[in-house]
């Protein structure tokens, strides 16, 4: 068989290690040992851009050029993987609207106001999901909602803003909804309706940027499917504090469905909802803090 | 959430933060964190585990925790004692030894399982006499924890096991090897794989086993009704095939397409394997798909690109699909996902011909831009007159003009002449400066008259690139354009002007990189710093060698990279390198060093290094030594080596231990 990497250049372990390092504390996403052929893969196209001929330069080039910092950017976009789809993981997503919801409903009757936070949104998919889910529900539809999604990569983001998609993204959509919540743009694309673009903001955030957080909004609810899976034990930690932080008390969690705070602390509480597991920022005794 | 529930919620992060205010100092510690253990709620309870591990006087802990695994009754403090003392490390290991002679079978069976937790080496000898236990569960239990701690001596008591009587004993002998990754005679392993209840495990063990017989009896397993059966199958097929060289892959897949073919409806199933949630069963079913080579499966096989970690396999696996597999691809782009259409769009790279532009070019009207670059490069690979005009116009693409230029390099070779009218059309229409760049490699003489026009444009990004494409085409003209550049108001285009100069070389170039050299742009300085070294302007060593001392990184590596090209590599700049803050400044002096035969002391200067805080900085120091052949410095090195825990820094203080003893 031919090979697909003819005349490119391999990357020693220790360039491999040196260059993980590096993108490990920028922010915190760890690379396992086994993962040196998908770096050299993904890093390959960063090289060709740049016109460097091995990974010990671009490495120097991530140390010492004056571009460092974008290409810092650039190279962990090429390393994370940005799948998403909508409505994915429709377990998960129906305990959240059936058991969820009618309890946030029920939480802040008084302020009539909702935040939820899809941190790791990739190009926004999970995002306009839940805001399409509270609209669907229909509870909330004279309430001050706003989801806000988050990501570190600054491309993805502007494609969470265009809003507009393919058939991959929408392979797990009911008929129903897309048809309810999409206007179609072109062939085989559709876009999100603006009644649900207005529910949703993006901005970029480092999730191991403890300083950065604070401007997230306190929110109801966080989103954080399959993102632990790039931090290592000390970095899931730090990530952990920070949604903890940005959570109301008794503010829910919920992780991809493959994800678990095991071996974590307890900063949470795990919940048995009837159709899902989900975690909770303890409510303060009293309600102090509410 | 009704009022009594958040009440309890209440009193539970109550109970939950007391817990972790406790000071691990403070006298009744232990009672408070021991209560804790026997709390309703987990969260508590492991907060007490936490805290336990916390105390200074790990001892009495852990006496108190080995008491608490007597409690009969209270399971979940008992697991919580459990998981303290499996973190506790070392100083758990003798009061658990101890409990294993405990008169309740119980108790026993639990300090097996802990210390399997623990997985320390040093208890292997007292887990093999535990499977000597009157009682089952202890004996079960030491077999596993064996399988989590054992040497060769609980190999060997495993595979010893693989005779049992009893079948739970059996089961636990083949999950320990299975975990220790070391696989008995294949026929011993074969003759377990009809049992039922061990089948399963039979069948993974299998897979360490080398590829043959074996091979051709898990792929029978794939035949079975049972879905677990069928995906124990599937795990042993991916355990085989991964690490295989290219010679006894294809012998492995000629076995499992022989029996795979017989069995109905395998396709379909291998499908359904390729999208379930175990990595591992999609790893083997990713090898069943490239053995039966099935093009159907395609889209399916690249979808499993979704997971990084099957990447090289996924690869592997659409080459062996054949071009109908690609078409199929090719034709399905748009339904894939992401991470499948960049995979699915490399496969392609190898199929596309002289007709498959018209579809490269849709696809780079709507692909992201990582699966752009790929369509780039495929489209250098077609060889086809059509192919120019969009590499031409990806010239203006910041993101992919360096792999348009190197497609458009494979293509040169072939259109020579179309080329060149497609690329002055491109500078004509001032589609981009990177044209310019392009058409001096390609023109020769005759663009010169362009490129002195273009070197006086209004726009620096031309001069820069006129420049440079001019000292391509003729040295005269290259130095002269060059010269005129080095005082441009642009920092691109001097910078253009300092590389010219360095790939013309000579004593007038020398010269001028010298001003360059103090250029106020920092770019240009390091641009300068590499041509010096580029061109091989000796005069300029001794301005290398007072940058070597400068507090800007770039530009000390720099400098120590351009002396040792230029053969100026001195005791003393090396002294200064090796004492500079930044690490990488100090590996380039340790990569010079080398070079430096007339450093007599250069390896005294690499022993320096040898302890440095930096894994790095000791693996270089240890190539160097290995590479100077100085017998001298062997005690050195293995004293290093006795000490060394970092593994890339071992096996570099190893190749020079070696080296050095000659071995």
């Amino acid at each position: 068989m031919p090979r697909f990497d003819e005349g490119r250049p391999e990357m020693t372990l220790e360039e491999f290690r040196l260059l993980r390092d590096h993108v490990y504390a920028h922010c915190g996403i760890l690379i396992h040992e086994d993962m040196k052929f998908v770096m050299e893969r993904r890093l390959w196209p960063r090289l060709e851009a740049l016109g460097l001929a091995d990974f010990g330069a671009y490495h120097r080039y991530l140390r010492y050029d004056a571009q460092r910092i974008a290409e810092l950017e650039a190279a962990v976009e090429s390393l994370t993987t940005h799948e998403t789809y909508f409505f994915r993981e429709p377990a998960q997503l129906k305990a959240f609207c059936e058991e969820l919801l009618p309890l946030l409903e029920k939480k802040n009757a008084r302020t009539r106001r909702l935040r939820l936070w899809s941190a790791g949104c990739s190009s926004g998919e999970e995002a306009y999901t839940v805001a399409m889910l509270l609209k669907d529900s229909g509870r909330f539809d004279d309430w001050d909602v706003e989801v806000h999604g988050t990501d570190l990569s600054r491309r993805v983001l502007a494609v969470a803003r265009r809003a507009e998609y393919g058939p991959s993204a929408l392979r797990a959509t009911p008929p129903d909804l897309l048809e309810r919540f999409f206007v179609p743009v072109g062939v085989n694309r559709v876009r999100v309706r603006d009644d649900v673009k207005a529910w949703v903001s993006f901005g970029h955030h480092n999730l191991a940027d403890e300083a950065a957080s604070q401007l997230v909004p306190r929110t109801d609810v966080v989103f954080c499917r399959n993102v632990m899976i790039y931090f290592d034990q000390a970095a899931r930690r730090r990530v952990l504090g920070v949604i903890r932080d940005r959570l109301c008390p008794g503010g829910y969690l919920l992780l991809g469905h493959a994800e678990n705070l095991l071996s974590l602390g307890a900063d949470f509480e795990l919940v048995h909802l009837k159709g899902d597991l989900v975690y909770r920022r303890p409510e303060l005794p009293n309600g102090e803090g509410r | 959430m009704s009022d009594a529930a958040q009440s309890l919620a209440g009193q539970e992060e109550v109970r939950y933060r007391a817990l972790q205010a406790v000071d691990p100092r403070a006298p009744g510690a232990l009672e408070t964190f021991t209560a804790g253990l026997h709390d309703e709620s987990w969260r508590v309870r492991h907060a007490a585990a936490e805290g336990l591990r916390r105390l200074p006087d790990a001892e009495r802990v852990t006496a108190r925790l080995i008491s608490v695994l007597g409690e009969r009754g209270e399971t979940g403090a008992r697991n919580a004692a459990a998981e303290a003392l499996a973190g506790m490390g070392t100083v758990a290991l003798h009061p658990l030894v101890l409990l294993l002679e405990h008169e309740d079978p119980d108790q026993r069976k639990l300090a097996a399982d802990i210390l399997g937790q623990l997985g320390r080496a040093e208890v292997e000898d007292v887990l093999l006499r535990a499977l000597s236990d009157v009682d089952l569960n202890v004996r079960v239990s030491a077999a596993e924890a064996l399988g989590r701690t054992g040497g060769e001596a609980a190999v060997r008591a495993l595979e010893a096991l693989l005779d049992a009587e009893t079948s739970l004993l059996r089961l636990a002998a083949l999950e320990g090897l299975v975990a220790l990754r070391r696989a008995p005679a294949t026929e011993r392993v074969m003759a377990l794989v009809d049992a039922p209840l061990l089948q399963r495990s039979a069948l993974r063990l299998l897979g360490l086993c080398p590829p043959g017989a074996s091979t051709e009896r898990i792929c029978q397993a794939l035949a079975s009704p049972v879905r677990s059966v069928r995906e124990a199958a599937l795990v042993a097929l991916g355990t085989q095939a991964s690490g295989l060289g290219p010679y006894a892959r294809s012998e492995l897949d000629a076995v499992a397409r022989a029996v795979l073919s017989r069995i109905p409806e395998m396709t379909d199933r291998v499908a359904q394997a390729l999208d379930v949630e175990d990595v591992q069963v999609r790893a083997g079913a990713l090898v069943a798909a490239g053995a039966l080579g099935e093009a159907s499966l395609a889209l399916a096989v690249a979808e499993v690109a979704r997971e990084d970690r099957l990447l090289r396999e996924v690869l592997f696996t659409l080459g062996q699909l054949g071009p109908e597999g690609r078409r199929l691809l090719l034709k399905n782009m748009g339904a894939l996902s992401l991470p499948a259409r960049t995979v699915a769009a490399e496969a392609l790279v190898l199929l596309v011909d002289a007709t498959s532009v018209p579809e490269l070019c849709a696809l780079l009207e709507w692909a992201e831009d990582d699966l752009r670059a790929v369509v780039v490069r495929a489209l250098g690979r077609t060889r086809s007159p059509q192919a120019l005009a969009p590499l031409v116009a990806l010239l203006a693409d910041p993101s992919l003009s360096g792999t348009a230029v190197r497609a458009l390099e494979q293509l040169i070779a072939v259109h020579p002449l179309a080329a060149l009218a497609a690329l002055e059309a491109a500078v004509e229409q001032r589609t981009t400066p990177a044209a310019v760049a392009v058409l001096g490699r390609l023109g020769g003489a005759q663009v010169l008259p362009l490129l002195r026009r273009l070197a006086r444009d209004a726009d620096a990004p031309w001069r820069a690139a006129a420049v440079e494409a001019a000292s391509r085409v003729s040295g005269d003209a290259g130095l002269e354009l060059a010269r005129g550049a080095l005082a441009d108001e642009s920092a691109p285009v001097r910078i253009a002007a300092v590389r010219a100069l360095g790939r013309q070389g000579g004593q007038e170039a020398g010269s001028f990189l010298g001003l360059a050299l103090k250029d106020e742009d920092r770019a240009v300085r390091l641009a300068a710093v590499e041509a010096v070294g580029a061109g091989g302007a000796t005069e300029r060593a001794l301005d290398l060698e007072a940058l070597v001392r400068h507090a800007d990184g770039a530009l000390a590596v720099l400098a120590v990279r351009a002396l040792a090209k230029l053969g100026k590599v001195g005791s003393g700049m090396l002294w200064d390198a090796l004492g500079h803050p930044d690490t990488e400044v100090v590996k380039a002096a340790l990569a010079a060093l080398t070079a430096a035969e007339g450093a007599a002391d250069g390896a005294a200067l690499a022993v320096s290094l040898v302890g440095h805080p930096r894994w790095d900085v000791r693996a270089a120091a240890a190539r160097v030594l290995g590479d100077l052949g100085r017998p001298e410095c062997l005690p050195v090195l293995e004293q290093a080596l006795s000490v060394e825990h970092d593994a890339l820094a071992r096996r570099a203080l190893v190749d020079a231990v070696a080296r050095l003893s000659g071995r």
